[in-house]
């Protein structure tokens, strides 16, 4: 029991930052229905940032982990945050009416992104600060650290808030409606650039969140870890209806788990076989994805 | 204008008698190194690559070879066997007499075919499955041990030293870690009252091994033994101390990196490993770590020091052929023998390999890495 109860932890953090980054995904996926391939990458840069900024901190001997993360994450949101908007009228705004045009747009954006951070950063792996123990509430044989619990809900917290972000206030009534019919929302009078900017913004901020948090936790990232983490969330998106919220979130915590369990009860090298092909079997059954039901009204 | 004729055609024979004569009495020796420079072992790839520049350039100051200076041609293989298809196309192109180095098996295999096929003796560094030197190739050499060589050892000094019966093995899928893995477990398969409770792989390029680890923590193992690289090993070692599973953990060479310690931090403490002698254990490296850290300001990694032989080895042999024919050069490398390298004396056997190879564990302590000595 205690295992299962491990791995069922093990999968929830794994999960934590899949659905970050999925996430992303959805959101711009939702607006202007662009797999935006530069989402896991935003992740890795966001992960850079943070390391750039707590090493410059260090620099200024701020010891206190607590506002060193917090700057970092704050500071690394906000630039992440804004590249995203960069490549988005960059790479996709003169792009958005040729959908074949923009997604290969999308993927030289996402290697624009992974080779930079080799050339500017490092072509191997960099190690974070350890700022933060292991510890964790003794639950006997069961490891939680305070880390995980803080990843944990730190992350709901956050897709809560955007969830109320999209649902209750006046951007996300914009955003429904650029998502529903563009055209229509233009006439309604909504700055639609300034609405798929924001949403970018959004999208970006979260995985740099992911990114930094992941630092803290592994003590190690690399300019292609947002590569495979990526290609999980976008796994982890799909599976949870794209264009849907809570969808992402649902989807990046049972990706991680199903991860979890295939690795603990099957073998470590199944698991990819065992979670894509849950995968394939749960699209053959609900095309749309596990809460991807109403196609027209996404987000 | 017909007048000229004769003597243009003149002009132009003697400038071709000429230009490659006089180029080729001037122009270095190109010697090829592939080694991975980006991904998770960039930093062992850029250590071998220093190793061979400082064999060239001490070479260079002592008169270069055959007359002619030495140059260093190296090439990214990614540890990735496309990436080291290319690097090997791309050395042999740009003219390389011969080619030492390498890293990752799963890149070295597919350059010692590209070289084969080009004729280019290759003398690996680092790149220790036993498959290299067993494919009939006669343009393959090594200057260090091989897997089935180090995973017999490992297995010894497991139930031996650490008087271990439940044994959990973790490999990459990767050549070089799925041949050492499989050679471990041949080996303790002999063995009264040893289990192997766990032989399973993780995915290099992942961070999370949680789950893997929280499956052979259920299986109470004596020791834990990673055939995998240490861009995994390190998060593997410190996810091992923070899920508290019990036993050793130990790893194979391709974990003797510094890099491993920055990036296990604490949980690095009391670490195994099995590998070939560091530098720093060889008595006739001395002058060499103190050449090393000069030029490049810091210590010289695990295997730059095997690559500094297979250079001068190379060096060597192309002296004793007395020219820089490609295939000349192939014969004069089988016939090294009695060798005097800083890794000791080297001689290699009609497979290529050297003969009589040596493996120690290294303990880490305090940050790093020693000779394992028995608790008292």
């Amino acid at each position: 029991m205690d295992v299962a109860l491990q791995q069922l932890v093990n999968g929830l953090t794994v999960g934590a930052f899949y659905a970050l980054i999925a996430l992303g995904y959805t959101m711009v996926y939702g607006i202007i229905r662009l797999i935006n391939f530069a989402q896991g990458d935003l992740y890795s840069v966001g992960a850079f940032i943070g390391l750039s900024m707590l090493s410059l901190l260090a620099g200024l001997h701020l010891r206190n982990p607590l506002v060193l993360t917090a700057l970092g994450l704050v500071v690394s949101m906000g630039a992440t945050g804004l590249l995203g908007v960069l490549i988005y009228r960059v790479a996709y705004r003169p792009l958005l009416r040729s959908p074949l045009s923009i997604l290969i747009s999308a993927i030289g954006a996402s290697l624009t992104l992974e080779y930079s951070l080799l050339l500017i950063y490092s072509p191997s792996f960099l190690v974070y600060p350890s700022l933060f123990d292991t510890g964790g509430p003794a639950l006997g044989d069961l490891v939680v650290s305070w880390m995980q619990v803080t990843i944990f809900l730190v992350s709901l917290a956050l897709m809560l808030a955007l969830y109320v972000l999209v649902h209750r206030t006046k951007l996300g009534l914009a955003m429904r409606a650029l998502a529903i019919n563009q055209d229509a929302a233009r006439l309604m009078g909504i700055d639609v650039s300034r609405v798929i900017a924001a949403t970018f913004f959004v999208g970006s901020a979260l995985a740099a969140f992911g990114g930094v948090m992941t630092g803290l936790y592994y003590g190690q990232i690399s300019f292609l870890m947002g590569f495979l983490a990526g290609l999980k969330a976008f796994t982890a998106a799909v599976l949870g209806g794209i264009g849907n919220i809570p969808g992402a979130m649902l989807g990046g915590f049972i990706v991680g788990i199903v991860e979890s369990l295939a690795t603990g009860y099957i073998s470590g090298r199944w698991k990819d076989v065992v979670t894509f092909g849950i995968l394939i079997l749960i699209l053959v059954v609900r095309p749309r994805g596990l809460l991807g039901e109403r196609v027209v009204e996404r987000m | 204008m017909r007048r000229f004729a004769p003597v243009s055609v003149l002009v132009v024979v003697v400038l071709a008698l000429c230009a490659p004569a006089g180029g080729a009495q001037g122009a270095p020796v190109k010697l090829g190194v592939p080694v991975p420079l980006s991904g998770g072992s960039a930093e062992a790839g850029q250590d071998i690559l220093n190793g061979a520049r400082l064999a060239a350039d001490q070479a260079n100051a002592r008169g270069g070879v055959l007359g002619r200076q030495i140059e260093i041609v190296s090439a990214d293989d990614a540890c990735d066997a496309q990436q080291g298809v290319t690097a090997a196309q791309k050395l042999v192109d740009a003219g390389v007499v011969a080619v030492a180095g390498g890293y990752c098996s799963s890149a070295a295999l597919p350059e010692s075919g590209v070289f084969h096929t080009a004729g280019v003796a290759f003398v690996a560094d680092a790149s220790t499955n036993p498959q290299l030197t067993e494919q009939g190739f006669d343009n393959v050499f090594r200057d260090i041990g091989r897997d089935d060589q180090q995973g017999p050892f490992a297995a010894n000094f497991m139930v031996d030293d650490l008087h271990a019966h439940r044994i959990a093995i973790v490999h990459d899928n990767t050549v070089y870690a799925k041949g050492l893995a499989e050679a471990t477990r041949t080996a303790l398969a002999g063995k009264p009252g040893v289990h192997v409770v766990f032989f399973d792989a993780i995915t290099p390029g992942e961070k999370d091994f949680t789950a893997t680890l929280t499956r052979i923590k259920s299986l109470r193992p004596d020791v834990l033994y990673f055939t995998g690289y240490y861009a995994e090993g390190g998060l593997l070692a410190r996810q091992f101390k923070a899920l508290r599973v019990p036993g050793e953990f130990m790893a194979g060479d391709a974990n003797n990196d510094p890099t491993f310690i920055k990036e296990a931090g604490a949980a690095a403490d009391g670490v195994l490993v099995t590998s070939a002698p560091l530098a720093q254990f060889l008595p006739e490296a001395k002058a060499y770590i103190a050449a090393y850290r000069a030029k490049y300001g810091h210590a010289p990694g695990p295997y730059s020091a095997y690559e500094y032989d297979a250079v001068n080895i190379t060096i060597a042999a192309i002296k004793r052929a007395n020219t820089t024919d490609r295939a000349a050069i192939i014969k004069a490398l089988a016939r090294t023998t009695d060798f005097k390298g800083i890794t000791g004396t080297i001689s290699f056997n009609a497979k290529g390999d050297r003969a009589g190879v040596n493996y120690m564990v290294l303990e880490i302590r305090d940050g790093e890495f020693t000779a394992y000595r028995a608790a008292a």
